[in-house]
């Protein structure tokens, strides 16, 4: 019988639909390939069979041998990489989550990434490594970063709350902003590397001043990659993010705005400060994984961006999706992602195929997302018998929907 | 055996089921032509549900519905209307940004080669209103009407589809005294011009002076149908309900003590037009009495308890409760004093989608008792949740873990009932606090004012029914246009004296 | 002056008439956040499809006997083409959203993401490269209407409304001015419009009253997808030189801002882009753009960095909401799935 429950369960059933979501994103990436590898004669069937294996298995990819054929194996440079390439998208997909949980879409997550990657780019390169030793110089750049994305997230936040402008028209403004703000500022900045000739548009990485995040041993466990300390210290903010959203006061009065504004203001909650309050927290954690990319070391970034966003911004919302906005799943879901990614890679690297296959797994994934209400309410009504409630019982009501109806697309109110 | 040929339409052993509730159990329903029949049943006993079914937006299990007697489908509201039928919603199904007239044509325009052909449709409508007596203004805006011409563009829709069966659901509701006798003699004048009516309704009254016939139905079963000349009022509420209801409030004589709230010269700005909602408004509550605000709904009763609680900003005057101005204070800083049964409990009351236990702190969480350092005591929370949930009977699927959208409306207006009386503040604000609900949980909230009364509280109830207000109040203040119209005692004045003031037919000045 | 109006009506129109497509899902009750997927996609479309008939025959022979009229069929052919295709794929909105009674703003988000990974994956199988462009020539030499093509002689002065209106055009610009005036009759004044509208104000009464809203839904949001799908090609064409690399810009976003700014009426939409439209052409071209003809590019000496130009439509658009979306009016029941077991 406990067990039954537990199938039963709405939790287990949420779990269930994203697998669901995945496998059907997956299926839709494998029939792609195949559609292309069947029409295309310059692909040919072969290509089919390769693609769809990358696709699905590229991690454990280790290129191609003498004969031209794929070899597999423990590759840990992907998984290095993978991990490495997580630790943002674990930051922007809490950022989405948070916002989402506090009743707000936080499309705003590449804007705050990139001022966060300003201010900490700025401050780690500022800041003579010869006086102030390189380890303090990162905790300042990082917490600057993450301010300066606190800040940013809350101008859409006070949009929003006190000027009643829909906050996913007034992110991606503000996304645009940045990136146009971004590119002056390193434009006139001497920031720009000017040491390598090659690498024009670029900025100087922030070893140039010694600064680098400490590797942990991470470096020998996977050798050959990318990969820091950053992923540790992302994990461990999700868990504090879990905290604080289930666990504080603080959270209780977040949430409690999200889920119904009106009641929270009702009961004391003051709801224009909360939204504001969010937004900035959201910021934070998005500028937060900038921070953490970009004082990698190894990392260098391309500053003249007005004309595009950074994606690991947008692909926060994929991966908040699909962790169903709980933070600890979050994690896993910025695994899955990333290693999606490294799959892109090998798939471009080995076939004739390209990496935005991947995205278009992404994008289904995130289509059946929008429903996935739909495939567990479906799940639940398999094997249920209907219950005979007494007649007396009134239906309960299942009519409201508040949050998001009301403040879509920036509705003038009454307030 | 009577002839087929008396019923205009027939609906006969209709039995509708939902997920795990009977709607309706094999019900009998039948319409003689030109007649005036009442359908009398409580919230929740099927009426919705039968009517639905006979405009085809549920499909019955089982039964069948006849026209003139011949066997009829019904798959849609085209159908319903091909037939004849028409229905006036208790909830007015009408687009606000639309002009009356545009309401009127809506699903039923005339066109040629697509584009709207309005001259025509004017003339008809015109002709109508005429007729029947129904004046409207075609070109307003329907947001810019008053609810009794809403209603009347209602009619008017049925009557431009020529429809000859009409259905009337809880018309009353929103009306004053006045304006119901208005309706009736509509009602009676369409009869008598041939059409037959369906009249929706849970008011005794009214179902005693304008009906033929009765059918009443409890929880979702067909109970009888009788001539209204041959039974009583009280017959029909223990047919209605069960069992025998008293259709009176038990309570002693007030001793009203000191002042709790004084409220002196209020005035609050609309949002939707210019002018001020609520306008110089004063009066005072003490503590040991139930006052009532009475009114038809949108008379600034809504905006000045937004103003009260701190929903919405006073633009001048002084709110002075238990000795302390909070005319502009915080919303938890007025919560001190005062505890507050919303008038929608989805949207001020309840987070629906939190649990049952959480919404019951939702005021609450930031006391010592509940949080230390920030951090919530879950199981502080949980104890008290369940306390709550005890004391006062509130059913839910899974106790304090139940999330509250599950949870019927009138258990979740418990569970908010629950919440407010049990922060033990000086004042209780109550408005509209049995709307919607059956009388069982009528009788138990009323019974909970006034034991709170006799505590000693102060509460300002707000209400739209008329017996309600009657019955429970120590003094009653009528609003009408944002003003105070009038004061009275329960006792000494009467429904139509009340009528005239909530209208604005007549005016504490004029009287002074 | 003739440039400004000129630019100014390149970016203008396309906005104007996926802002339309804003409206016609909004207003049957869907948001369409998927307006810049839909562009687009329907920019790949668009592109695509004039790729592919450029080694066809009758064109080829076109193009050598300076055919224009067949060559602006050719442009009329491609927007109708990238309509369709912008009308299917917002099917699968319009299916999640109505079907499904799915979140409809995770649903455009998700057509948004997807669209250009589609439209990469595929351009990159197809050009082996990130952008696709014209087989051969430029979109002015095929598409571009002058007043050599028109008959006249290259050293006629048309007068100004003559440089300005039939001097250097495209054809797509005043299709899209006639397909934006007949939709906002159809909007107002016939019957299809009044129930298109009532569905996203109170799709309860519409459903009362016998109108499929399911239906109107379908239609709104499909007009609306091949409205974005045109405005994607047209954008495409006529400022990306007929070429499609999986972005527009967030045209379809500031199309949205400029809906919203609107108040979701056709002609305050119209004015609401030619103000977009003057501003995204600043941006553009602010270093020769000569107002008064003096010879004096003065944006550019005034020695502002073009990047503070480039936000400015941005900016513009936060500013002009910050004043107007308390007082703006968005169809009451848009984002919310309209279920008809419920009433």
């Amino acid at each position: 019988m406990e067990k039954k429950s537990f199938f039963r369960s709405e939790s287990f059933r949420s779990v269930l639909a994203s697998l669901i979501s995945i496998v059907i994103g997956m299926a839709v990436g494998a029939l792609i390939i195949c559609a292309v590898g069947m029409t295309d004669p310059s692909l040919g069937a072969s290509s089919v069979g390769e693609g769809i294996k990358l696709v699905f298995g590229g991690l454990f990819s280790t290129g191609r041998n003498a004969q031209g054929v794929l070899t597999w194996g423990f590759n840990s440079t992907n998984i290095g990489n993978m991990l490495f390439r997580a630790t943002p998208l674990i930051m922007t997909g809490l950022s989405v989550a948070t916002a989402y949980k506090t009743g707000l879409f936080n499309i705003g997550a590449p804007g705050q990434y990139l001022m966060g990657t300003m201010a900490s780019l700025m401050i780690a390169l500022s800041i003579p490594s010869d006086k102030v030793p390189p380890v303090l110089i990162w905790i300042i750049a990082f917490a600057g970063g993450t301010l300066a994305g606190a800040a940013w997230g809350m101008i859409s936040g006070a949009m929003k709350a006190f000027l009643n402008i829909n906050e996913v028209i007034a992110c991606i403004m503000t996304n645009w902003i940045a990136a146009n703000l971004v590119t002056f500022f390193f434009d006139i900045s001497n920031f720009k590397n000017v040491v390598e000739n090659t690498k024009s548009g670029y900025i100087y990485k922030t070893t140039y001043n010694g600064v680098a995040t400490a590797k942990l041993g991470l470096d020998k466990i996977f050798s050959g990659s990318q990969v820091n300390g950053g992923i540790i210290i992302a994990i461990i903010i999700a868990a504090g993010v879990y905290i604080l959203m289930e666990k504080t006061t603080l959270g209780f009065q977040l949430k409690a705005c999200g889920s119904n504004r009106h009641a929270a203001r009702y009961a004391g909650i003051k709801d224009k400060r909360n939204i504001v309050l969010s937004m900035g927290i959201a910021g934070g954690l998005s500028a937060a994984g900038a921070s953490l990319y970009y004082l990698a070391g190894n990392t260098e970034f391309f500053w003249s961006t007005y004309q595009s966003l950074p994606a690991i911004g947008f692909n926060g919302i994929p991966v908040a999706l699909l962790a169903l906005c709980n933070p600890i799943g979050v994690i896993f879901a910025a695994f899955f992602m990333s290693m999606l990614d490294i799959c892109g890679l090998q798939l471009s690297n080995l076939t004739a195929y390209n990496e935005y296959i991947t995205n278009v797994i992404i994008a289904v994934i995130v289509y059946l997302s929008a429903f996935s209400l739909f495939i567990s309410m479906l799940l639940g009504k398999i094997g249920k018998k209907p219950e005979t409630v007494n007649a007396n019982e009134e239906k309960p009501v299942i009519n409201d929907k508040t949050t998001v109806a009301e403040d879509a697309a920036g509705k003038g109110g009454n307030e | 055996m009577e002839n087929k040929q008396d019923y205009v339409i027939e609906m006969l052993h209709i039995t509708k089921e939902f997920p795990g509730i009977i709607a309706n159990d094999d019900i009998t329903l039948q319409l003689r032509r030109g007649e005036i029949h009442a359908l009398l049943g409580e919230n929740g006993a099927g009426k919705s549900t039968l009517m639905s079914v006979l405009f085809g937006l549920y499909k019955p299990e089982k039964g069948e519905i006849r026209k003139n007697g011949e066997k009829v489908t019904i798959n849609d509201p085209n159908d319903a209307t091909r037939l004849g039928i028409g229905m006036v919603h208790q909830h007015f199904k009408l687009v606000e940004v639309f002009t009356v007239l545009e309401n009127i044509i809506l699903g039923a325009e005339t066109t040629k080669l697509g584009f709207l052909q309005k001259k025509e449709a004017r003339k008809k409508v015109e002709e109508l209103s005429k007729k029947y007596g129904l004046s409207v203004d075609l070109d307003a805006k329907v947001e810019d009407i008053t609810v009794g011409m809403q209603q009347r563009v209602e009619i008017l829709k049925m009557l431009y589809r020529d429809n000859e069966i009409l259905i009337f659901d809880e018309p009353t509701a929103v009306l004053t005294p006045q304006e119901i006798d208005e309706l009736m003699a509509v009602m009676k004048n369409l009869v008598a011009e041939g059409k037959s009516i369906l009249f929706i309704s849970h008011k005794l009254n009214e179902i005693m002076q304008v009906s033929d016939r009765v059918t009443v139905l409890r929880k979702g079963k067909y109970i009888d149908t009788i001539n209204t000349a041959d039974t009583t009022k009280e017959e029909l509420s223990s047919m209605m309900v069960g069992r025998p209801v008293q259709l009176v409030v038990d309570k002693y004589e007030a001793k009203p003590g000191e002042v709790v709230l004084k409220v002196e010269s209020v005035c609050i700005r609309s949002h939707i037009h210019n002018r001020d909602a609520v306008h110089n408004v004063s009066f005072e509550v003490r503590a040991g009495e139930i006052v009532c605000l009475a009114g038809i709904d949108g008379n600034g009763q809504t905006e000045f308890i937004y103003g009260l609680s701190g929903l919405d900003k006073v633009s001048s005057g002084k709110i002075t409760l238990c000795g302390r101005d909070i005319t502009h204070a915080a919303i938890a800083d007025r919560g001190h004093d005062m505890s507050h049964i919303p008038e929608d409990r989805h949207k001020h009351g309840l987070v629906l989608d939190f649990s049952l236990e959480d919404n019951m702190v939702i005021q609450r969480f930031n006391e010592p008792m509940f949080q230390h350092h920030g951090f919530i005591d879950k199981k502080q929370v949980r104890n008290y949740a369940e306390r709550l949930i005890e004391q006062f009977d509130v059913r839910s699927g899974q106790g304090p873990v139940t999330i509250t959208r599950s949870m019927s409306g009138g258990n979740q207006q418990k569970a908010i009932i629950a919440r407010e009386i049990d922060r033990d503040k000086a004042l209780i604000v109550a408005v509209q606090p049995t709307r919607g609900l059956d009388v069982g949980a009528i009788e138990y909230i009323h019974s909970q004012l006034v034991a709170e009364r006799d505590r000693g509280k102060a509460v300002l109830l707000v209400s739209l029914e008329l017996d309600e207000v009657m019955g429970l109040s120590d003094r009653i203040l009528v609003m009408h246009n944002g003003e105070i119209a009038g004061e009275f005692d329960p006792k000494k004045t009467t429904v139509e004296e009340l009528g005239l003031y909530m209208a604005g037919a007549k005016h504490k000045k004029e009287a002074e | 002056m003739t440039y400004i109006i000129q630019q100014t009506l390149l970016y203008a129109i396309p906005l104007m008439i996926v802002a339309l497509a804003g409206v016609f899902a909004e207003r049957s009750g869907i948001i369409n956040l998927a307006l810049e997927g839909i562009m687009i996609f329907g920019a790949f479309i668009g592109v695509l499809f004039v790729n592919k008939m450029q080694s066809a025959e009758w064109v080829i022979a076109a193009k050598n006997a300076k055919d224009w009229m067949s060559l602006q069929g050719l442009e009329v052919m491609a927007m109708a083409t990238a309509a369709l295709c912008g009308a299917i794929f917002s099917l699968l909105l319009s299916f999640a959203s109505i079907n499904l009674k799915a979140d409809q703003t995770i649903g455009g988000t998700a057509l948004n993401l997807m669209a250009p990974a589609l439209v990469l994956f595929f351009i990159r199988i197809i050009a082996n490269q990130n952008t696709l462009q014209m087989q051969t020539g430029d979109a002015a030499s095929w598409f571009m209407i002058k007043k050599t093509t028109l008959g006249f002689s290259k050293t006629d002065d048309l007068g100004f409304l003559g440089n300005t209106f039939i001097h250097r055009v495209y054809l797509a610009t005043y299709i899209c001015i006639i397909v934006f005036i007949i939709l906002s009759v159809i909007l107002y004044k016939t019957r299809f419009g009044l129930r298109l509208r009532s569905c996203g104000e109170n799709p309860q009464a519409s459903d009362s009253l016998g109108i499929n809203v399911y239906r109107m839904r379908y239609a709104g949001t499909t007009i609306s997808g091949a409205l974005a799908g045109m405005g994607g090609f047209v954008y495409a064409l006529t400022t990306a030189n007929c070429s499609a690399n999986g972005d527009v810009a967030g045209f379809g976003f500031l199309a949205l801002a400029v809906m919203i700014f609107g108040n979701w009426k056709p002609l305050n939409i119209a004015g609401a882009s030619l103000l977009f439209g003057l501003f995204k052409c600043i941006a553009a071209g602010y270093s020769s753009i000569d107002i008064n003809g003096d010879g004096i590019y003065m944006l550019a000496e005034l020695g502002i960095s073009p990047h503070i130009y480039r936000m400015l439509p941005y900016v513009i658009t936060l500013v002009v909401l910050a004043f107007t979306s308390s007082k703006s009016r968005a169809p009451k029941a848009e984002g919310i799935p309209y279920d008809k077991g419920k009433r």
